[in-house]
């Protein structure tokens, strides 16, 4: 609410109270009323021209309203020191220093722009005589520890980079003075034309050419701290005045009296403006009637003029609010209406007065239109919550359910702006202690991020104008043509119409985020990358015991509650559970031995007190980094807020420290901001942040926010700003705009690579093996399709029935448990009764609620034990006589007799002693069947059925089996068992042929399958058991201990093996890339899932050509879900599982209708 | 679709070891469409002649038998007027094992030994029942007006 307050900004209200007696500066009379201009003339080398009476006074109305501005300005003047005073907390300056006089305090304020630690150094080696003002510090790093560490940091950098950066602020700085300085008091910009209505009768009270006074209401509240000059209109209103939207602007004579108001229109943006002190209105009277009656129109001619202190920086305003969110949310709609006031009142004054810009980001016209547009649909808005007794932080609950999710067209294009990325820019080599050799594009990441933790510009890039704000010229003019006075090296001012902020100085598009989103495709090794910078940029324990060390040793801030305890030394990853082990292997071996201290920090783990192993003091054995869980975040997030105190020092945990640097991997996991786990992460400390991940945005813009709200970067974490500048313009479908600015946003702070960028040479970024997936269309047996259809029509007239009845989301459980088990009985038919747990949780949920329908069906049951009653007698048959045996051993050599192929597959016998694959017996007695014959034996014609085949297993010796290699020499070289045994599911048996086939022609290769049952993942266990095919299972019930063997195990044998991994276990993050063959044995609803867990071994690492195998049932649910469902979702990353559970459902329910249509 | 391996060895041997007095040729175009020709057997009333056939592989060969039917006029008991050619073989007995090799020397034999207790064309057959004579000269006939080479 910054402002509608008659101060400027660059001082904190609320330590008003505490500040001690003013300074004696408040009473001189010579300093002229704006504040600003007071603030710099204690700088050293101030503009002496800057004391003339600016040219407003001298101006052609001196008359009566002079003085008592100037009696005002004075008043405003004393609050106005107090404040300024105390930037900074002055008792603890004073605890440190000793005490100090005002006017000491108030210099050493100026000259260290608040920022205490610089107070204290400045005032204790002298140089705070001679120093110049500084801005201060920008407000998101305001934190003592934060600018402490930011000092040292920067400290660090600056050695290397030559002070570059750090001498360029504080010539800018001046510079914005010395030209604020230069601008009088108000500056004519432009008038217009109003019709008022006189409010009295009577003649002579205004004749043509009349100067005529414009003002506002008195407010009725009190106005504390600011004494008000008599006559002119006071015209600071509070926030409760401008709620209760009064907009009356009344205008009077040159005697003072009355006359009348200014009509509803121009008022409404008129008082805005006057309240808000960003112009002030000087009239002429065109026509008054004569007499003059009440209610009768009068012309006026309204000249505008532009107050200075409106150009003075307000950046403190929009952060200080967000920094004040707290650990809670607080409400935005205070400070968020004010903005949208003050724009739209400069909008509609700029059109009333035909000021266009003289260079701006795009169409201004649209431009205002669409900001009209946004602030009328906040009113609405307003007005149905009021309607609805809704106050306003509810809404501001509701609000991410309405965001709009992306087109992929707009997706691709945004991304499109986001990958534009040089590749020659610099490349910068790591720090020795890293071993491993980064490519080209790695080096240029690791450039791109030293840079940003340096908060260095990047060089070669020109300055650009902040795309938020636009260019006006002054007139030359005035309404009649006369000429104006101009003022040297100040032909333009500049208005971000979006925030309603003015400036005289040229809005630089700057960075002041000291991190970043590393959002390279999967693959890329971003997970490297970051390491590298870990090694790359770090504080030295050894360099910390010199100078750097000093601002540790100050003495902490008085508020107990908030002491985090810097860990100037540590790094802490934030990532899935399931890749907790990944990156301490990972950053090991990237480190050389001993030189980056790694703790997990998770479960019985945890025991570990973070403030005292962390802290400075015990810089050579603090963890260099620490790798936590979003769930320890979270946990640790709800211990604290829910203690009394909500002391993060006390817990001792990951809030209880700043430290030097965070890191969240994946960090679409925090893309809802209303999550708690979001709001966890937001909460911890560190001096740089950065996010990975390969969708910055997943779905909607929002998401986006929620990465940003974690980095802090300014203004853009505060929703509010976000909302107006994005969310809306995008809800109005105003996308190009709303794009336009989610470019600017990203473009600084994003780096964006792809697999299938190419460098300038044409030669791809990464190098790839090809990878191919193959769908595999699955035949179900009679008896599985029996299940399959009884399910399929069970769970269609269901859903029908409830689509009729309107009941859909309510028994959304049902209907879902009924569509899980109809997926299911693709894979295996008797999951239909398992009641075991599922992958997704969703899914479990509603398989549990699933009370009544499937499970106690006596039909399906029929159909069930139909299917069973083929799985019975499992038996290997070895009574055969040892002639038959080798015959078949001979008989091997052959091909197949009915497919031809060289060597028999799965060599199966007849009871007839005839042998031939597997796949062509089954189909020889498949198709006679189909066509209502007695199978025979193909060589033969004795009739032949699936119960009496028996499969040639061959005991290769070659292949150990894991822990059974003692048992190998009682197995004979051959053996047979009755297929039927075998005949476990069409897919398992697919599968099995596959991964057999596989052994036979690459031994000792690797594969992965994933499916998204675990209950399925227990039915193919026996089945591999069965085939001697070993095997590792990863799935989400196992404990990181476990996950973190079988990884290992995976990956250390030698050999072919199976991993049986869970899709949602994993799915993201792991590294699989020994495997080289992929069987996916269920279709999720969206492709991109399936794409990430095919990327575990797909990615970069890979050496080898990958094959995907899709299994995919015919004439199935998931034929439907594959063709019409991911078709439809390709682009879409949505069901990352992270839709909130009421999108989720609706979504679900729509893919539903599409799959059983 | 891509054609199967046992198609391709099948035709691939057919060329390679060709059995004396058959010949078949896939069609460039179509690789399971064949032109099939077979030499009227020795000590048969078609001797001397050499007939046309088309051979078509369906698409679930081997599972299904192969389509053929002789192009040239025939006088046979177990041939129709449209070529159609009764053999078990190529209906009920079919088995996957069988080949077009093997079904190119079933209808060869054919040839030599017509069956008119399983007849097709039933004009034929009756005359070969009432008249055997006759109905050899008459094959005779039309192989040297049908089938010269």
């Amino acid at each position: 609410m910054e402002d509608t307050n008659p101060h400027p900004p660059k001082r904190r209200r609320f330590f008003a109270v505490s500040s001690p007696s003013p300074p004696p500066e408040a009473s001189d009379p010579i300093l002229p009323s704006t504040p600003l201009r007071e603030l710099h003339g204690y700088a050293a080398n101030i503009d002496p021209s800057s004391d003339t009476t600016p040219f407003a006074e001298q101006d052609e109305d001196t008359t009566l309203e002079e003085s008592p501005e100037d009696q005002f300005g004075m008043g405003m003047e004393t609050a106005e020191i107090k404040d300024l005073s105390l930037r900074f907390d002055a008792t603890m300056l004073e605890t440190v220093v000793g005490e100090l006089s005002a006017d000491v305090l108030k210099r050493l304020d100026d000259i260290s722009g608040g920022n205490i630690e610089r107070a204290i150094n400045m005032y204790l080696d002298g140089s705070w005589k001679e120093a110049k003002p500084s801005e201060p510090k920008k407000p998101g790093k305001q934190s003592p520890f934060d600018s402490m560490l930011g000092q040292n940091g920067k400290r660090k950098s600056s050695a290397v980079t030559g002070q570059s950066s750090t001498a360029q602020t504080p010539v800018s700085d001046e510079e914005t003075a010395q030209r604020l300085d230069r601008m009088p008091y108000e500056r004519y910009i432009g008038s217009f034309g109003a019709e008022g209505y006189a409010v009295r009768s009577g003649s002579n009270l205004l004749s043509h050419g009349e100067e005529v006074i414009i003002g506002r209401q008195q407010p009725q509240q009190v106005q504390k701290t600011v004494r008000r000059g008599k006559g002119r209109p006071v015209t600071v209103v509070s926030q409760a005045a401008s709620k209760r939207k009064d907009i009356v602007v009344r205008f009077s004579n040159s005697k003072g009296e009355e006359i009348g108001r200014l009509p509803h229109e121009t008022a409404q943006f008129v008082s805005t403006l006057l309240d808000q002190k960003i112009c002030s209105f000087k009239a002429i009277c065109v026509y008054a009637p004569e007499p003059l009656r009440s209610n009768e129109t009068i012309f006026l001619q309204l000249k505008c003029y532009m107050l200075r202190q409106t150009f003075a920086p307000r950046a403190l305003r929009l952060t200080e609010t967000n920094r004040s969110t707290g650990l809670f949310e607080t409400k935005e709609t205070e400070e968020e209406k004010a903005l949208r006031l003050r724009q739209t009142s400069l909008v509609k004054l700029f059109n009333e007065i035909r000021l266009f810009p003289t260079s701006a980001g795009q169409d201004s016209k649209a431009k205002r239109d669409g900001l009209l547009q946004v602030a009328e649909m906040a009113e609405e808005k307003e007005k149905e919550e009021a309607a609805k007794g809704n106050n306003t932080p509810a809404k501001d609950e509701e609000e991410p359910q309405e965001g709009k999710e992306l087109e992929q067209d707009q997706l691709d294009q945004l991304y499109k702006k986001a990958q534009t990325f040089d590749f020659n820019s610099p490349e910068a080599e790591p720090a020795e202690t890293f071993t491993m050799d980064l490519r080209k594009y790695q080096k240029q990441a690791l450039h791109w991020m030293l840079n940003k933790e340096r908060d260095k510009k990047n060089e070669g890039q020109e300055e650009s104008m902040h795309p938020l704000w636009e260019e006006y010229t002054w007139p030359i003019k005035d309404e009649n043509d006369k000429e104006l006075p101009t003022v040297e090296n100040q032909e333009k001012f500049y208005v971000n119409p979006y925030s309603g902020d003015l400036s005289l100085k040229f809005p630089v598009q700057e960075q002041n985020c000291l991190g970043g989103i590393l959002a390279d495709e999967m693959g890329l090794g971003k997970t490297i990358e970051m390491l590298s910078l870990i090694h790359s940029n770090r504080n030295e324990p050894e360099a910390a015991s010199g100078t750097d060390s000093k601002p540790f040793n100050l003495p902490r801030l008085p508020k107990s509650s908030d002491v985090v305890e810097p860990a100037p030394y540590t790094t802490l990853v934030v990532a899935p559970m399931s890749l907790l082990s990944q990156w301490a292997s990972e950053a090991e071996a990237a480190s050389k031995t001993g030189t980056l201290k790694t703790t997990i920090y998770y479960g019985s783990d945890k025991s570990l007190d973070l403030r005292a192993q962390c802290s400075a003091a015990n810089a050579h054995n603090a963890p260099n980094l620490i790798i936590t869980s979003y769930g320890v975040v979270l946990s640790e997030f709800t211990q604290i807020a829910n203690t009394a105190s909500g002391s993060r020092a006390t817990s001792g945990g990951l809030f209880s420290v700043q430290f030097f640097r965070i890191i969240l991997d994946e960090a679409h996991n925090i893309k809802n901001r209303q999550s708690k786990t979001a709001k966890a992460c937001y909460e911890l400390d560190a001096l740089h942040r950065w996010v990975l991940t390969g969708t910055p945005i997943v779905n909607r813009l929002e998401d986006l926010f929620s990465l940003v709200r974690f980095l802090r970067v300014e203004p853009w974490s505060n929703f509010a700003y976000w909302r107006t500048f994005i969310t809306v313009p995008f809800e109005s479908k105003d996308f190009l705009r709303a794009l336009d600015v989610v470019q600017t946003v990203l473009e600084p702070l994003v780096m964006r690579r792809t697999k299938d960028m190419r460098q300038p040479d044409g030669t791809p970024l990464v190098y790839l093996p090809p990878k191919t997936i193959l769908i595999e269309e699955i035949e179900l047996s009679k008896a599985e399709r029996a299940v399959y259809d009884f399910v399929y029509n069970f769970v269609k007239r269901s859903f029908a029935d409830n689509m009729e009845a309107g009941s859909v989301m309510k028994s959304y459980t049902t209907i879902f448990a009924q569509i899980l088990r109809l997926r299911q009985s693709c894979c295996h038919p008797t999951l239909v009764r398992k009641k075991e747990v599922v992958a997704d949780e969703v899914e479990a949920e509603a398989a549990e609620a699933e009370a009544k329908g499937l499970t106690d069906n006596m039909d399906l049951q029929a159909l069930i034990d139909k299917f069973t009653s083929q799985e019975n007698d499992g038996a290997e048959v070895n009574n055969y006589g040892a002639h038959v045996l080798q015959q078949i051993k001979e008989e091997a050599q052959n091909e197949c007799p009915i497919c031809s192929d060289e060597e028999i597959q799965e060599m199966t016998v007849t009871a007839c002693y005839h042998m031939a694959c597997k796949k062509c017996l089954l189909e020889v007695i498949d198709h006679a069947k189909r066509n209502g014959n007695q199978p025979r034996c193909f060589n033969c014609r004795e009739p032949i059925n699936e119960k009496e085949l028996y499969e040639v297993i061959k005991h290769d010796p070659d292949v150990a089996i894991g822990g059974l290699s003692g048992f190998r020499e009682n197995v004979p070289e051959f053996s047979l068992r009755r297929i039927a045994a075998n005949k476990s599911s069409a897919k398992i048996d697919a599968l099995i042929t596959n991964l057999k086939r596989l052994r036979r022609e690459s031994p000792g290769m690797k594969s992965v399958v994933f499916s998204q049952f675990t209950s399925f993942i227990n039915l193919i266990e026996p089945a591999l058991t069965r085939e001697r095919i070993q095997f590792v299972r990863f799935d989400g019930g196992m404990s990181q201990q476990q996950r973190s063997v079988v990884l290992s195990k995976f990956k250390a044998h030698t050999g072919g093996l199976v991993l049986l991994i869970s899709l949602k276990a994993g799915g993201v993050g792991l590294n699989l890339t020994e495997a080289k063959r992929v069987f996916m044995m269920d279709p999720w609803w969206s492709f991109a899932v399936e794409a990430q867990a095919i990327d575990r071994i797909h990615r970069m690492g890979q050496t080898d050509e990958v094959i995907v195998h899709r299994f995919i049932v015919k004439g199935s649910v998931e034929e439907r879900m594959v063709h019409k469902i991911q078709e439809r979702k390709k682009f879409i990353a949505s069901s990352l599982g992270m839709m909130s559970a009421e999108e989720k459902r609706a979504q679900r329910i729509e893919d539903i209708k599409d799959l059983l249509s | 679709m891509a054609l199967p391996k046992r198609i391709i060895k099948e035709t691939e041997r057919l060329v390679a070891e060709p059995v004396p007095g058959i010949q078949a040729i896939p069609h460039d175009d179509n690789l399971r469409y064949f032109d099939v020709s077979i030499h009227g057997p020795a000590q048969s009333p078609y001797e001397g002649g050499v007939f046309k056939l088309e051979l078509f592989l369906p698409e679930d060969y081997p599972m299904t038998p192969p389509k053929i039917r002789f192009l040239t006029k025939i006088y046979h008991p177990n041939i129709d007027r449209l070529g159609r050619i009764c053999l078990d073989v190529l209906k009920a007995n079919w088995s996957p094992a069988l080949q077009i090799r093997t079904i190119l020397l079933s209808i060869q034999a054919l040839l030599g030994a017509p069956n008119p207790d399983d007849p097709l064309a039933n004009d034929v057959a009756q005359r070969w029942k009432e008249d055997e004579p006759g109905a050899i000269a008459t094959a005779r006939e039309w192989t040297q007006t049908h089938a010269a080479p």
